[in-house]
């Protein structure tokens, strides 16, 4: 196969000098090229050796070379931005970038400049928003010529093969591994028949499906991808997140609504979600009325790219006089609770002990709303009383902080500490 | 001489007097007659319902009245003599259920804790079984706990009567009772003039008005035993029917259900003994051998043998002992018993079921209905998990007393118990003898049964090591330690049956009765399995031994609970 290389290379030499001449006034229109060389050369057979097909071969790897050329001029990926840029009418997904690969590797079957194409590609994927796609990578790295770059002969294998290519390979594979893309069986054909066994990039390979499986469950609370866009459903999900109860119960009280009134007034409501368990219902419902409880807030919480804010409803802890220790002796009728001994738990025997053990008090409930103002808050309070009707009697005080969104303005209503000794007057502030 | 010696109690084992045993044999006659000739299982299972002709025979045969004193209308029968009765009822579970609940709970309270005029109204009409008791305790919400019982008796302005208003579930007798042992809460005043809501025990009549019951409920087992919910409201009950004192209903509850426990055990080995007797191993022929002469079905034969053996030891051990003069507290020995026969009937009938291998499937053959009644034995009359707590922390309790006793001591500056404690840990680590009294010179069991005698001494020393080393590592936090308790308790569920069925054998052996060397042989086999569970237990009971797998256990369940689901992945998962 050597030879047949060699007498290609020789005619599209003498060819290229001669057209080199004919392909000068080319290079006024430089957009044109990569259009024009796919449309005058899709019809000709890839393999079929033929004068004038080698003079079209020439004239697009001449065209190549001045594309090169003006890139070692410019510093610009040129044709190859045309590729991905050339869909003017459609939008950028899939299906075009899957067509501006093929588009390359047919106008040429050497594929000429296919590292500069693949470098170009990797950098295009996130525009397109296909950098999590297996199918696509496994297209850009179907675009390398096959069995060309694997060794064959000692020498070969020791130096690195190709190590321009194989760079490339692994910049690929890099990318995946970024994005957390697993390859699958399909990606290792290609590189076993790119590359062969051995090489670099299959060895990146093996490396990354090594550490792929075992990593993929290593994180105990995965955020799902995508995060829900809607509002509640996010809600909902940080919620129950937070919360780590499966017994607790999700309320949504108030859905997100903007109302123009009869007057042409704008009203917008925000949503609010709340959560509670019934182990949070029963401490509240043992609240002691005289004590305030408290809101506060916001607070931020990181899913993956996305913060979210969060309010909690706590109270404080109880001094130690009125802490329940006692345990009365006639408790159980089978067994005895407690045992009437001297004898303490051996200092050498206690293993448990935690640092960051810190007395807080009790958290009643959090809630999620679209805006973090004392009015939607005090509504989820009001919403709130229907489960817990203690809350109707304990004061509530509203500690917020001001939130992402709003600017310390110094106006009237205090954005700091705020009292509502009852929920009526809350209601008369609505 | 000696260091110790065995109690009294244990050894010899109790006896009955001739005259006593030849008066229970005289009831025990006409109760196994009827028994096996009018009692009609199948029908009373498949009806759930026990006809009234069955209830009238066993009226008239007395057996509503077993432990009521004559004086009433009772047979006035001692614990060992209603033990050796219960053998015989307990051939049809739902009877032995109705009677359970109708004397040994029921009308208990009045018995033990009731005012002479309470016991001339009620226990005469009891006796004759004219009126049926029951027992009313647990509510939906409350099972052991005595804080959640919501039942309340208010008192009336004039001060003669209680209103009472609640509901009670699960209640065995509930519909055919008329007289009804209430638990409720009244408020009751403090000597520091606090106002505090304690249990108090009612005598509870239906006729007070008010007593209405549900539908009686569809169960697994025990069908014929009548049991539903019932509700209180507004019933009026005078101040007189009051079981001792206004506030006092608690330690009234301890009582009765500490009281009743220990019939189970010869119930069981009753009803055990019956299935022994099965011919199907004779009859049924494979491979031109009978079934009875393969290995593994002579092992299920052994073991029904030996469970039922230890039950009726350990049964008849404790009612002797409750028998004595001075009526001694023998609860925790009850409690022992029973966790024993309700897991011991369990197993022997499932290998009994397990011997006739399909047939026994069958609903034509008693073994599936004698299974699905024996099931309840573990959950009923405390539930076999919270009895072990029970057995565990009361033992714990005792010593504790005594081992902060030795402690102050050695505070206090006394040398010589400090050095006894160390010269005693010096020649444990060389390895003693135990001498506790029971073989050797002066030893009070035959020298047959040394070498079960000189394991049971052996086990009881240890025992005692190891939970001395347990109340020092966690003193009183030991009572959230549940692993750890269930294992002490096994321990001495073992022991206590170690030491019943050697009291038994040489008993057995001393005075020559039939078959004595058969029991012997009973006792040894026990003896020796119970030994060495015994010493696997109490190396788990060790800081950190291997064998010891509670905090993987711990972590497991924590995992599992948090996600309320199986948590691993499916064999046919993959990741890529």
């Amino acid at each position: 196969m050597n030879y047949v290389r060699k007498l290609l290379l020789a005619r599209e030499l003498a060819a290229g000098l001669g057209i080199l001449r004919r392909a000068a006034p080319r290079r006024d229109f430089p957009q044109l090229q990569g259009l024009i060389c796919a449309q005058c050369f899709r019809a000709v057979p890839a393999r079929s050796i033929q004068s004038s097909a080698i003079r079209a071969r020439a004239e697009l790897t001449s065209s190549a070379k001045s594309g090169k050329e003006e890139e070692s001029r410019s510093g610009a990926l040129m044709p190859f931005q045309e590729l991905f840029e050339g869909d003017r009418k459609g939008d950028k997904d899939k299906a075009s970038f899957t067509r501006a690969v093929e588009i390359f590797c047919q106008r040429d079957i050497r594929r000429r400049g296919h590292v500069e194409f693949i470098y170009a590609a990797l950098k295009k994927m996130p525009e397109y928003g296909l950098e999590r796609d297996l199918e696509v990578y496994n297209k850009i790295l179907d675009v390398f010529p096959k069995e060309v770059f694997v060794p064959r002969n000692f020498i070969q294998k020791i130096f690195t093969h190709y190590p321009r290519q194989q760079e490339c390979a692994l910049h690929v594979l890099q990318q995946m591994e970024d994005n957390g893309v697993t390859p699958n069986y399909q990606t290792k054909f290609l590189l076993l028949q790119i590359f062969g066994e051995k090489s670099r990039a299959i060895r990146k390979y093996w490396r990354i499906m090594y550490w792929f499986p075992k990593l993929k469950h290593a994180n105990p609370y995965p955020v799902p991808d995508p995060l829900p866009q809607d509002p509640i459903d996010l809600a909902r999900f940080t919620l129950q997140r937070i919360a780590a109860d499966l017994s607790a119960k999700v309320t949504v009280y108030q859905m997100a609504l903007t109302d123009i009134t009869d007057a042409g007034k704008e009203i917008t409501q925000p949503h609010i979600v709340g959560i509670q368990s019934p182990d949070q219902q029963d401490l509240l419902a043992h609240h002691n009325p005289d004590r305030p409880v408290f809101v506060e807030g916001p607070f931020r919480l990181w899913l993956k790219k996305t913060c979210v804010y969060y309010y909690i409803l706590r109270g404080d802890p109880l001094p130690p006089e009125e802490r329940e220790d006692v345990i009365d002796p006639e408790r159980n009728f089978y067994c005895p609770l407690s045992l009437d001994l001297d004898l303490d738990q051996g200092i050498w025997d206690d293993e448990e002990f935690d640092v960051d053990e810190v007395v807080e008090g009790p958290i009643f409930a959090i809630c999620m709303a679209g805006a973090g103002d004392q009015n939607t808050l005090a509504k989820w309070i009001l919403g709130l009383q229907h489960t817990n009707p203690v809350l109707s009697q304990v004061p509530v005080v509203f500690q917020l902080t001001p939130g992402p969104d709003e600017l310390p303005l110094a106006t009237d209503s205090e954005n700091g500490e705020e009292e509502i000794p009852q929920s009526q007057h809350a209601k008369q502030e609505l | 001489q000696r260091p110790w010696s065995p109690p009294e109690e244990v050894f010899p084992y109790p006896e009955i007097s001739k005259d006593e045993l030849e008066e229970i044999n005289q009831f025990v006659g006409p109760v196994e007659k009827f028994f096996n000739e009018e009692v009609d299982s199948k029908k009373i299972d498949q009806e759930a319902k026990i006809p009234p002709e069955t209830l009238k025979g066993l009226k008239s045969l007395g057996l509503f009245g077993m432990q009521i004193p004559e004086e009433y209308g009772g047979l006035g029968l001692s614990n060992t003599m209603y033990a050796r009765l219960g053998e015989i009822t307990s051939l049809d579970g739902s009877i032995a259920v109705t009677l359970a609940a109708h004397q040994a709970i029921g009308l208990k309270g009045i018995l033990i804790a009731g005012t002479e005029e309470q016991k001339a109204k009620y226990l005469p009409r009891l006796a004759s079984g004219e009126h049926i008791a029951a027992f009313c305790l647990t509510e939906p919400g409350s099972g052991s706990d005595a804080a959640s019982i919501q039942t309340r008796a208010t008192m009336s302005e004039d001060g003669k009567s209680f209103l009472l208003n609640g509901s009670k579930v699960w209640i065995s007798n509930g519909g055919l009772a008329d007289i009804f042992t209430v638990f409720a809460k009244t408020q009751v005043v403090d000597k520091d003039g606090a106002k505090k809501d304690k249990i108090t025990a009612f005598i509870v009549e239906r006729a007070f008005g008010g007593v209405t019951n549900g539908k009686p409920e569809d169960k697994l087992g025990i069908r014929g035993s009548n049991t539903c919910e019932v509700h209180f409201e507004n019933t009026k009950v005078p101040v007189e029917n009051v079981i001792g004192e206004v506030g006092g209903g608690f330690k009234v509850a301890m009582n009765i259900l500490n009281s009743g426990r220990f019939s189970m055990g010869s119930g069981a080995a009753g009803m055990i003994k019956k299935l022994i007797g099965s011919e199907y191993g004779f009859k049924k022929k494979q491979f031109n051998k009978k079934l009875c002469d393969f290995g593994l079905i002579q092992e299920k034969f052994t073991l029904m043998a030996q469970k039922a053996y230890v039950m009726e030891s350990m049964a008849y051990l404790t009612a002797g002992m409750m028998d004595r003069p001075g009526e001694p507290d023998c609860s925790v020995e009850a409690a022992m018993v029973k966790i024993f026969s309700s897991e011991g009937a369990w197993t022997c009938v499932s290998e009994a079921l397990q011997v006739l291998g399909g047939l026994g499937y069958m609903k034509d053959y008693p073994y599936e209905r004698y299974l699905r009644d024996s099931r309840i034995l573990m959950i009923f009359e405390g539930t076999n998990e919270i009895l072990r707590m029970y057995v565990a922390l009361t033992g714990m309790q005792y010593a504790g007393k005594i081992l902060t006793e030795k402690i102050k001591d050695i505070k206090k500056g006394g040398v010589g118990t400090a050095l006894q404690m160390l010269a005693s840990k010096l020649r444990d680590s060389v390895g003693r003898k135990v001498d506790l009294g029971l073989v050797g010179e002066g030893g009070v069991t035959h020298c047959s049964l040394e070498e079960s005698a000189k394991k049971l001494e052996e086990n009881i020393y240890y025992f005692g090591i190891t939970v001395e080393g347990l109340l020092r590592r966690f003193g009183k936090t030991i009572v959230d330690e549940q692993l750890i308790l269930k294992r002490v308790a096994d321990t001495v569920i073992n022991l206590y049956g170690m030491t019943a069925t050697i009291s038994r054998a040489s008993r057995s052996i001393s005075i020559g009765l039939h078959n004595h060397d058969h029991e012997v042989l009973l006792t040894n086999i026990f003896c020796t399995e119970a030994y060495f569970k015994n010493n696997y237990t109490m190396t788990q009971l060790e800081k950190y031994a291997d064998e010891n797998l509670d905090d993987s256990i711990k972590k497991v369940a924590q995992q599992v609970l948090e996600k309320r689901a199986y948590l691993c992945s499916h064999p046919l998962d993959r990741t890529f």
